[in-house]
């Protein structure tokens, strides 16, 4: 069976600004794959493309098998889509809603009210289905969007940032989601800037930044390839603390995040803690805070690109 | 490859899957679908409706008891005022409700669920058509309420109910320029503010150029030249006809320009929202 999806080269740029730049995605039937990124790096260009709403400039993007420019009809009948942004409803209900969008998907008409019950329940709005969109609050908004997202049983579910902007509640609710979708056997594809949530939920993810796939794999291959642990500094003297640990034998890789903070990519932790206080002592540097973790995909993001995600994800 | 050939092959073959029956039950279905969405929203907009309703048959009322005295019969070639008027003020209406009715259009494209019905396997032409079933239908309304109002004033039709229903043919058919032509200027401007701007600059000189109020006959030839190339003005002509006169084969051609105008607003609003779908959103 064709792979859920791929693309091969795509390529998009709006005037001098390129927005995506040779993309090769490959994501296999079941998966959830994450896409995973900071703001601007083209994640929702690409799923605009992969959702045929954007044509690509070269390359080629398929969807189930169907190429994106030359079947989109077959593509969109295969995708469900979930925006960044919460659809607007004015004045219906949320059952009315998804009534609607159903028959836009050309469900047949006897079967609509029972699918749409169906696809209500899933995401726990049958209780609110009859009080209109306007009295909802915004996570429920978003699980509504998600009902419409999952009504036709796509092939391929799109899921641009669900997440985003949700108080924890919701947003657990949205993880619980996708999380029993998994097993319903359709492919999810997750864009987010939210590392923890790409790895909570994700079985394959793919950092992309300026529009380039910067590394992709599982969660767990991602973090493994970041070596055994990251021992974190926090000091006045970044630059001068990297010169004198640089040459140790121990020490894989130093980068300097974007709060001055020093990551140390290392075998072990446990020879590496001690030796690192007592070079700064040595040398009279100043430690604030030395922390170690297991790599996180923070990590993985920062190893390749030389910025922390989590900084960037939060930049407004 | 140019970027329209791309947006043409982008949205081309939505507009043909499969074939046949099954094809045209889907069409059917979609345009139910999105134009039950705008009646739900209009009966739960009682202000919008009531207002909307009664507003042409207020200015019939207005126009009938007030203006008349000041007018000239000699100039309008009729005595029965509200005869003359009644085909003004149904254009009057509907160039209104041209631009209120593209605003669904113009929120969809701004709060995005425009992306979301496009991301779905609907013909394209399905939005704009829904658009324009429901505003022929809320517009026939509203129609034979203000023509109901005439005949209580007074006013007889000269072509009877028949004439009635051709009356109500021509309101469609203008209707069809006048959406197709604000719905591609909802779709052209980069934002709403433009869109009041320009729909706010537009439909007063649109009705004063035509024949609403003043018999071509009676205007100065600079005026009759551009009220000659204003649609409106033949919508007024066919029916206004229809009322004062009679069956006459003017209202033939004019329909006939009509339709054809139709053809070119339809065509304007179909390469906007081409457009707008093809190629948009920066990410």
């Amino acid at each position: 069976m064709s792979p859920a999806i791929e693309t091969v080269a795509l390529r998009k740029t709006f005037g001098d600004n390129v927005a995506i730049d040779a993309l090769d995605l490959s994501v296999e039937r079941g998966d959830v794959f994450g896409l995973l990124g900071p703001n601007g790096a083209g994640k929702t260009t690409t799923i605009r493309m992969l959702t045929t709403l954007l044509a690509p400039d070269s390359g080629a993007a398929r969807v189930c098998g169907f190429d994106v420019s030359a079947q989109p009809s077959e593509v969109r009948q295969r995708i469900g889509y979930v925006m960044q942004r919460v659809a607007y409803r004015g004045l219906l209900t949320g059952r009315e809603c998804v009534e609607i969008e159903a028959a836009l998907y050309h469900l047949p008409r006897r079967e609509i009210p029972v699918l749409a019950e169906a696809a209500l329940d899933a995401v726990g709005m049958l209780p609110h289905a009859d009080r209109r969109w306007t009295t909802y609050s915004g996570g429920m908004q978003k699980r509504l969007d998600l009902a419409c997202g999952l009504l036709h049983s796509p092939e391929v579910l799109v899921l641009d940032e669900p997440s985003l902007g949700l108080d924890v509640q919701s947003r657990h609710n949205v993880w619980e989601f996708v999380a029993d979708r998994r097993l319903g056997g359709a492919t999810i594809l997750l864009a987010t800037n939210y590392l923890d949530e790409a790895d909570r939920l994700c079985n394959k993810v793919a950092i992309i930044d300026h529009g380039r796939v910067v590394v992709q794999g599982s969660p767990s291959e991602l973090k493994r390839s970041v070596g055994a642990d990251v021992v974190e500094v926090a000091t006045r003297e970044p630059e001068r603390l990297r010169r004198v640990i640089e040459t140790e034998r121990w020490v894989k890789k130093i980068v300097i995040g974007e709060l001055g903070d020093l990551h140390i990519f290392v075998e072990d932790a446990a020879v590496a803690l001690p030796a690192v206080m007592r070079i700064g002592l040595e040398h009279g540097i100043g430690l604030e805070r030395v922390t170690y973790s297991q790599p996180s995909l923070d990590d993985v993001f920062l190893l390749h690109t030389g910025r922390e995600l989590r900084e960037v994800a939060m930049a407004p | 490859m140019t970027v329209e050939q791309i947006e043409e092959k982008q949205s081309a073959p939505a507009d043909s899957p499969g074939s046949g029956a099954g094809t045209r039950r889907q069409y059917a279905q979609e345009v139910l679908a999105l134009a039950r969405r705008w009646w739900i929203e209009l009966l739960r907009e009682r202000l919008n409706l009531v207002f909307s309703l009664a507003q042409p048959a207020i200015w019939l009322v207005f126009f009938g008891a007030g203006v008349e005295r000041a007018i000239d019969t000699k100039v309008i070639g009729t005595d029965d005022y509200i005869g003359f008027m009644l085909a003004g003020i149904v254009t009057f209406t509907i160039v209104g409700n041209g631009v209120s009715g593209a605003m669904p259009l113009l929120w969809d494209k701004e709060t995005g669920y425009l992306d979301r019905l496009m991301s779905m396997p609907i013909a394209r032409s399905s939005v704009i058509v829904s658009r324009f079933v429901f505003q022929v239908a809320q517009q026939s309304a509203q129609i034979l309420l203000v023509v109901l109002v005439a005949l209580a004033l007074g006013v007889r039709i000269a072509t009877g109910p028949f004439g009635m229903l051709v009356i109500l043919l021509t309101a469609a058919l203008l209707t069809m320029s006048v959406t197709a032509a604000f719905s591609a200027l909802a779709y052209a401007v980069p934002q709403h503010g433009t869109f009041f701007a320009v729909a706010g600059f537009v439909s007063l000189p649109l009705l004063f150029m035509s024949n609403a109020f003043v018999p071509l006959e009676a205007m100065p030839v600079w005026m009759e030249v551009v009220a000659r190339l204003n649609p409106l003005t033949y919508a007024i002509e066919a029916m206004r006809t229809l009322v004062l006169n009679g069956w006459e084969p003017r209202v033939a051609a004019s329909l006939a320009v009509l339709l054809f105008a139709g053809a070119i607003c339809l065509a304007l609003g179909t390469w906007q929202f081409r457009k707008q779908t093809g190629e948009r959103v920066r990410g």
